[in-house]
């Protein structure tokens, strides 16, 4: 089977504190695979050194078969990553910021054109995407920035905490736009979350993460089986030794 | 990668051209900010050179004699409003005086004209009204000075007529004509000497401070372009693009040295518009063609010139994003900048006033040490015609600019990007410690 994202043994250092201990684990072609875990586990920075934004201090990690650090510009041009509390250029409408990023994907003007139509579908604020970013909700920024990774159908989507901070309906939203643009266009994703209800809903497998190294993983009712719990929170609590 | 680039370039450009902070700091701000200063300064020249034409004196003729009927009606016919106040005794005339809002009090004592007339020194006494009301009222004092001056050499020239008829009171009184010339660069040049200096300090002293807010704002720029992208979260995205490193540093360096020179016109224009309010009505006496006499820049200095301001520009840029990586924010990146400028102002301040060569050995050195001196010390070079200097110069800037650009790519290469500020966050706790 070909995975779209393979790490193996990671171990990322900053100074004397270690991040990531150890870490491997596979992500599937067309699956929406979850890193859950508390505060401090090391999801942010595994998902930052598969964006090629930090270098491993050990191991390795492939995206479609490339290196992250040997070539990295190449797995680039095959992902799409959306930070946590990512911003946007707010001097710029919602129309311009999609634009500028989709010139850095599409192969031409018509790309871009369709790209841009694509996001203003996914993100569903319509005209408000003529107003600068500075006016925009965080809800809104947050819409506009989850069409922007999908917008031109990366083959693997990073997303980091995509509902984080948003009210109710934005969440809704935006979770639904990811299950519907995975499903439609067979985007892998890999996300990271805290909200275990979310990760139900979209995950078709979650690894467990705490102190830099998955302790569980599996698709979210065969972890709840395991566990003996009724929902992924008991799962959590049990599995980092809260429960 | 030029597509590339020129995304980044376009995206930078509008992202701090629409920054109020930038555009009403350093584009509107001098363009209106300049003007209107000068506006006021000149409405106020303007309003002292009309208090001129409007002086008025009270006088008080103790002498009734030839001499001082002659210099009223001297005072008269310079359109000078004289009110004859004989019947006031000094205090009462006085008190005229500063009620009737005159500008001052004229007082011929008696034996005025019988002095002149008898080869005596003759007095005359002037009181002008002191009012605080500003540069006029000093003015309109000064004028009415100068009038009586004026008047005082007419009467010499006057008895010198009457006492050695055979001889012109013009030459009697001013007999030696002096023919004030230069020699530049050994050859003899038409221009007195202080109207030569005159002319380069214009261009010692304008150059290097164009050059300084030049730089200056590129560096602003730089930072706060680098800076932006951290504290408005767009540059993890950002460096996760399919785009070269590099071209984002030099396309952010593009797009600061644009918004720079847009924020160093306006300045210079506005700059212009409030020296022209003090200059404006100084008459140029010179005339002096610059050209004809080996003073004006040559295409080559011009191209000397621009080559030094550029590769000092880009060791700027890559200076304050070097810096600037370091910072969280721009509030931050312009803190760390700052001191930067120190060597902008620095050498700038010895361009205006002196010749690097007449310094120590050791300030010399670390002057030329700071590539921001070699542009404008390439401002003065071509106007002598020392290339040499310049080329060196350039030289040594470019090699200068290298070296920090590389360690700005690197920086821009790597994770340090983002983990810099972490690294001192790190120190400080361990400093803590």
């Amino acid at each position: 089977m070909s995975f779209v994202v393979e790490a193996e043994g990671l171990v990322k250092d900053f100074g004397g504190v270690r991040a990531l201990d150890g870490l491997s684990f596979q992500v599937k072609r067309g699956e929406v695979y979850g890193l859950i875990g508390p505060n401090g586990a090391g999801k942010t920075t595994a998902l930052r050194i598969i964006a090629t934004l930090l270098q491993p201090t050990a191991g390795s990690v492939k995206v479609l078969g490339r290196d992250v650090v040997d070539e990295a510009a190449e797995v680039r041009r095959r992902i799409s990553y959306l930070p946590e509390e990512a911003g946007a250029y707010k001097n710029l409408s919602g129309y311009e910021y999609l634009e500028f990023m989709a010139k850095f994907i599409a192969e031409d003007e018509e790309g871009v054109r369709a790209a841009v139509d694509a996001a203003a579908e996914i993100s569903g604020l319509g005209e408000r995407l003529r107003d600068k970013l500075k006016t925009y909700s965080k809800g809104m920024k947050r819409r506009v920035l989850v069409a922007r990774v999908l917008m031109t159908k990366p083959q693997l989507g990073v997303l980091d905490e995509p509902t984080g901070g948003l009210d109710v309906l934005h969440s809704m939203h935006v979770r639904g736009i990811l299950q519907r643009y995975v499903a439609e266009h067979g985007v892998t994703v890999l996300l990271s979350s805290h909200n275990m209800l979310e990760v139900e809903y979209l995950c078709d497998r979650v690894a467990l993460i705490n102190r830099g190294t998955i302790v569980a993983e599996g698709s979210p009712r065969e972890l709840m089986e395991d566990m003996q719990a009724s929902n992924l929170e008991e799962v959590f609590a049990r599995v980092v030794g809260c429960g | 990668m030029v597509k590339g680039l020129l995304f980044i370039v376009v995206k930078e450009v509008k992202e701090l051209v629409r920054d109020p902070k930038i555009l009403l700091g350093m584009i509107i701000v001098p363009l209106i900010m300049f003007p209107l200063m000068g506006f006021a300064v000149q409405t106020s020249m303007e309003t002292a050179e009309v208090s001129i034409g409007r002086i008025s004196m009270a006088v008080i003729d103790l002498d009734n004699g030839p001499f001082a009927e002659g210099l009223m009606n001297f005072l008269k016919a310079l359109n000078i409003t004289l009110v004859e106040v004989d019947d006031l005794n000094f205090t009462e005339a006085v008190n005229y005086a500063q009620q009737a809002d005159l500008t001052g009090l004229l007082v011929i004592p008696s034996g005025f004209s019988a002095n002149l007339t008898g080869g005596v020194k003759a007095d005359l006494d002037i009181y002008t009204v002191f009012r605080g009301k500003g540069i006029g009222e000093a003015t309109s004092s000064s004028a009415v000075t100068t009038l009586l001056k004026t008047f005082e050499g007419s009467l010499v020239s006057q008895t010198i007529g009457e006492k050695i008829p055979e001889e012109d009171p013009t030459i009697v009184l001013d007999p030696i004509h002096m023919a004030e010339r230069s020699i530049f660069q050994g050859k003899s040049v038409d221009v007195p000497a202080d109207a030569l200096f005159g002319l380069m300090m214009s261009q010692s002293v304008g150059m290097p401070v164009g050059m300084m807010m030049l730089l200056i704002f590129a560096m602003q720029m730089a930072a706060t372009s680098i800076a932006s992208e951290k504290e408005e979260k767009t540059l993890e995205t950002l460096l996760t693009l399919p785009l070269n490193r590099f071209t984002i540093l030099i396309g952010k360096m593009t797009g600061s040295i644009i918004v720079a020179v847009v924020g160093a016109v306006s300045y210079l224009i506005g700059f212009g518009y409030y020296m022209g309010a003090f200059t404006g009505s100084i008459p140029v006496e010179s005339g002096v063609d610059l050209a004809a006499i080996g003073l004006a820049p040559t295409p080559v200095s011009y191209f000397l010139l621009g080559t030094s301001l550029f590769v000092s520009m880009l060791s700027a840029l890559a200076l304050a994003i070097s810096v600037s990586v370091f910072a969280e924010d721009v509030r931050g990146a312009q803190a760390l900048v700052g001191p930067l400028s120190t060597l902008l102002i620095f050498p700038m301040i010895f361009m205006m006033f002196t010749d690097l060569n007449a310094l120590p050995f050791p300030l010399r050195i670390v002057l030329y040490a700071i590539p921001f001196t070699h542009p404008m010390l390439t401002s003065k070079l071509t106007f002598t015609g020392d290339y040499l200097t310049a080329i060196i110069g350039i030289v040594y800037v470019s090699i200068f600019t290298l070296t920090v650009l590389y360690i700005a790519s690197r920086l821009f290469g790597t994770e340090k990007i983002l983990t810099a500020k972490l690294t001192l966050q790190k120190l400080r706790i361990g400093k803590n410690k």
